[in-house]
């Protein structure tokens, strides 16, 4: 047994009136990775500063932190210097740490930057952080924290703003150098954040108390078989596209974001939108209510084309097409209290209800989805998250919807309230009968909700199948990446998301693609079935590729 | 948790507004001019009473041109934003390119051409402070625009007109003053300079600009101080009111 690099023992921290953490004892040895999750505010952050030697003013520390060697903390904005380019960032913190020259940390810094599989890293010391796009910025942060060569690192929420498919890459290769070089690594983030993936070790915080691994939270299951039935909502072609402007020769420009998608949805069916950030299921789900504006297609609801109904015949599908939106706190007027905002939906959208009975429907609504009526004299920035997400879907709900678009609705929860908001999502989805359209970049999520699922990459989709199919068989790369990384496994893709403004020819993967050979260049997949309601965008698909990275 | 009467948006304003302390003082500052200028003639004589009043006259007139131009400059701002996507091109690489200006010869070669006349130098003045009002005007807009909001309520079937009135007008008002609240620096700057130059205010009108001007002639360094001081004093609170009501604006829940 080698002796532990990091050892917490009975550490506790309080303000003199508030317990803070609570007789904390752990060992972290050499080549462990060890995860730490806890909802927000569970007190992370402070731990890991703690542990790095860096404890916050104010703070009462008892027990002791044992450490041998550097300990090196990436906090969780993973802030760089701004006005400096990277290389000078890599010589300054390696002059520091390790007294090296320049040309040394010139060469250590290229190493640090190919280990986490950044191309041409020798050309990339010469930018400037905001010259990086944010997959690149987070690489360039682990990287800095890599070449300093410390014996422990901790790292706060690592990458959270990540796509899931590029985090669980890259914490990956941080456990791999970890096991590499006998260094102790701690990561720390929400439930969601996927940092027990590539942990050896999980605990949780949770109120200032350490408990071995997650706890089993009580997960929102969609156990009905999907209902059959004619579609009520009826997508064909459907093209959004924005202007980019004139090229120099005088041609507008336009940036594809949704392109020539078709699908239908039949009553109390839960459809699934997965794909990453980028991908135009969040365009999607808006153009489907009109809410930003197609170039192309046809939107059908209860066989009435949406796209020419005129503004009446709007307002009454409006009533039966509601969204939930990803910051429910941001899509509520700051200005108003929840009430006026309520009235405001019900007046507009149900003008057979007569102003005396809306409190009524409002009070209704608002015990359905567990608040008291007391929010309605609130303003929204006094709202905790999970109350602003039940606010939304009561607002949502007020007019007796039939569909609701949902665009990523519990992203700004964690952990047990995401659970129960979904639950209650499930819930009100059976006793009202709604369909759902649900996009999500959460494979987990999106696949034990829904009924069925379109796999959507680069405004196209590149699978369908009913869930249960795709969570077992996905046969795209792109599917079983999303999938991977949901289960914090690492996925076998390459490298970062083409720009939209310059998407590859051919497939839109390529680049990324683990299985591409040249073909793949030449023509864009078409959707080929491979089963009945399973369909994929994959000239190989048949190939039976072990996606190895 | 705090009432929620004290939660109101305003509140929250105001509070933000005071928790910046530059603003705080600025404010105080002013509030003492408010009072001490208009009281300056009971002093009787002396360096700092006639300082004290010369103010009269800036401050006034900073106030009238700071008006015309920052109303002037959110107007041609809000127009931008209303009137499609070439218009708003133009007009504000427009503005852009005049911010890009030193406007201020303008306001001197005017008054030098065509004589001191109040309403030609108010004119000027505030056309120096619109450009940037304008540009900020824009800005403002365009990020109240993006907010998620506005689409929700365009879900909730609201008509946009009903969407202009209810939400986007309400929500636009303490952001637009705030950049408008900025012209009154610039308009006091650029009066003070023109004055001093000879080419501002009509003689007669007293302003910390001409009487600098005249001490500077007489070559008296106690004269100067008074009207310098108070000159830098104004312009200084201005700016930090100005930065406290961004602030205040800024805050997003
Ligand atoms: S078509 Fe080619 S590049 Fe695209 S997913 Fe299939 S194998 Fe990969």
């Amino acid at each position: 047994m080698s002796t532990p690099l990091l050892e917490a023992e009975a550490l506790s921290i309080h303000t003199g009136r508030d317990i803070l953490l609570d007789r904390l004892s752990f060992a972290v040895n050499p080549a462990e990775v060890l995860s730490i999750t806890g909802a927000a505010g569970s007190g992370k952050t402070l731990l890991l500063r703690t542990l790095a030697g860096l404890p916050a003013p104010g703070a009462w520390i008892e027990g002791e932190v044992r450490a041998q060697g550097r300990r090196l903390l990436v906090t969780q904005d993973g802030a760089l210097t701004p006005h400096l380019t990277l290389g000078a960032q890599f010589a300054e913190l390696l002059a520091h740490h390790l007294g090296l020259d320049e040309r040394a940390a010139r060469q250590r810094a290229v190493a640090a930057l190919e280990h986490l599989h950044v191309s041409a890293a020798a050309r990339r010391l010469a930018l400037y952080p905001h010259e990086l796009s944010e997959p690149m910025r987070w690489r360039a942060v682990l990287a800095l924290a890599l070449a300093a060569e410390p014996t422990v690192l901790l790292a706060d929420a690592p990458a959270a703003s990540l796509d899931p498919t590029l985090r669980a890459r890259l914490l990956d290769e941080l456990a791999g150098w970890a096991r590499e070089t006998g260094a102790a690594l701690v990561l720390s983030g929400r439930p969601e954040d996927g940092v027990t993936g590539p942990a050896t070790r999980a605990l949780n915080l949770d109120r200032g108390r350490l408990t071995e691994s997650t706890p089993p939270t009580e997960t929102a299951v969609n156990g009905e078989a999907p209902p059959p039935g004619p579609p009520i909502l009826s997508v064909r072609e459907l093209r959004v596209a924005f202007p980019l402007g004139r090229t120099w020769r005088g041609e507008d420009r336009w940036l594809t974001v949704v392109d020539g998608l078709s699908f239908g949805l039949a009553e109390g069916e839960i459809l699934t939108l997965l794909g990453e950030s980028g991908s135009g299921k969040s365009v999607l789900a808006r153009a489907v209510l009109r809410l930003v504006p197609p170039a192309g297609g046809q939107v059908a609801w209860m066989a009435r084309d949406l796209a020419t109904a005129p503004p009446e015949a709007m307002r009454r599908a409006r009533r039966d097409l509601q969204m939930l939106f990803p910051d429910p706190a941001a899509a509520l007027d700051p200005g108003q209290t929840i009430g006026a905002q309520f009235d405001e939906t019900l007046e507009a959208l149900r003008p057979d209800i007569p102003a005396a009975g809306r409190a009524r429907v409002i009070g209704d609504t608002l015990r359905e989805v567990g608040l008291p009526d007391s929010v309605l004299t609130r303003f929204p920035a006094t709202l905790a998250p999970l109350e602003a997400a039940r606010a939304g879907l009561a607002r949502a709900l007020l007019p007796g919807p039939r569909l609701l678009v949902c665009d990523e609705p519990a992203a700004t929860l964690s952990g047990v309230e995401r659970e129960t908001f979904l639950t209650l999502l499930l819930e009100l989805r059976r006793t009202r009968r709604l369909s759902l359209l649900h996009a999500t970049q959460d494979a987990d999520t999106g696949l034990r909700l829904g009924h069925r699922a379109l796999v959507l990459l680069s405004g196209r989709v590149v699978e369908e199948a009913d869930c249960a199919t795709l969570a077992a068989d996905a046969r795209h790369p792109y599917s079983r990446a999303l999938i991977a990384a949901a289960e914090a496994r690492r996925p076998a893709l390459h490298g970062d998301p083409p720009s939209a403004l310059r998407p590859p020819s051919g497939c839109p993967l390529r680049l990324r693609c683990p299985r591409a050979r040249d073909y793949c260049a030449q023509a864009i997949p078409p959707l080929d079935e491979v089963s009945p309601g399973h369909r994929v965008a994959c000239h190989y698909w048949d190939t039976n590729g072990s996606d190895a990275a | 948790m705090r009432s929620p009467a004290t939660d109101t948006p305003w509140h929250m304003a105001s509070r933000r507004l005071t928790a910046h302390r530059p603003a705080v003082a600025g404010l105080a500052v002013l509030a003492a001019l408010a009072l001490a200028v208009p009281a300056a003639p009971l002093l009787g004589g002396g360096v700092v009473a006639d300082a004290l009043s010369a103010g009269q006259g800036s401050l006034a007139f900073a106030l009238l041109a700071g008006l015309i131009g920052g109303g002037a400059g959110v107007v041609w701002g809000t127009l931008a934003v209303a009137l499609g996507q070439r218009a708003e091109r133009a007009m504000m690489s427009l503005a852009n390119r005049l911010m890009g200006l030193p406007l201020v010869l303008g306001v001197l070669l005017a008054s030098g051409l065509a004589g001191r006349g109040l309403g030609l130098l108010a004119g000027m003045v505030a056309l120096t402070a619109a450009p940037a009002v304008a540009v900020l005007t824009q800005g403002e807009l365009r990020s109240l625009l993006r907010r998620e909001f506005l689409t929700a309520a365009q879900a909730s079937g609201l008509s946009g007109r009903a969407i202009l009135r209810r939400h986007i007008a309400p929500n636009a008002a303490l952001p637009l003053a705030a950049a408008a609240w900025t012209a009154l620096p610039r308009a006091l700057a650029a009066e003070s300079f023109a004055s001093l130059l000879g080419l501002g205010l009509p003689d007669g009108v007293p302003s910390w600009g001409g009487q600098l001007a005249t001490a500077v002639r007489l070559g008296d360094p106690l004269a100067v101080a008074p009207p310098a001081l108070l000159l830098a004093l104004s312009l200084w609170s201005l700016c930090a009111i100005g930065d406290g009501l961004r602030a205040a604006a800024g805050g997003r829940p």
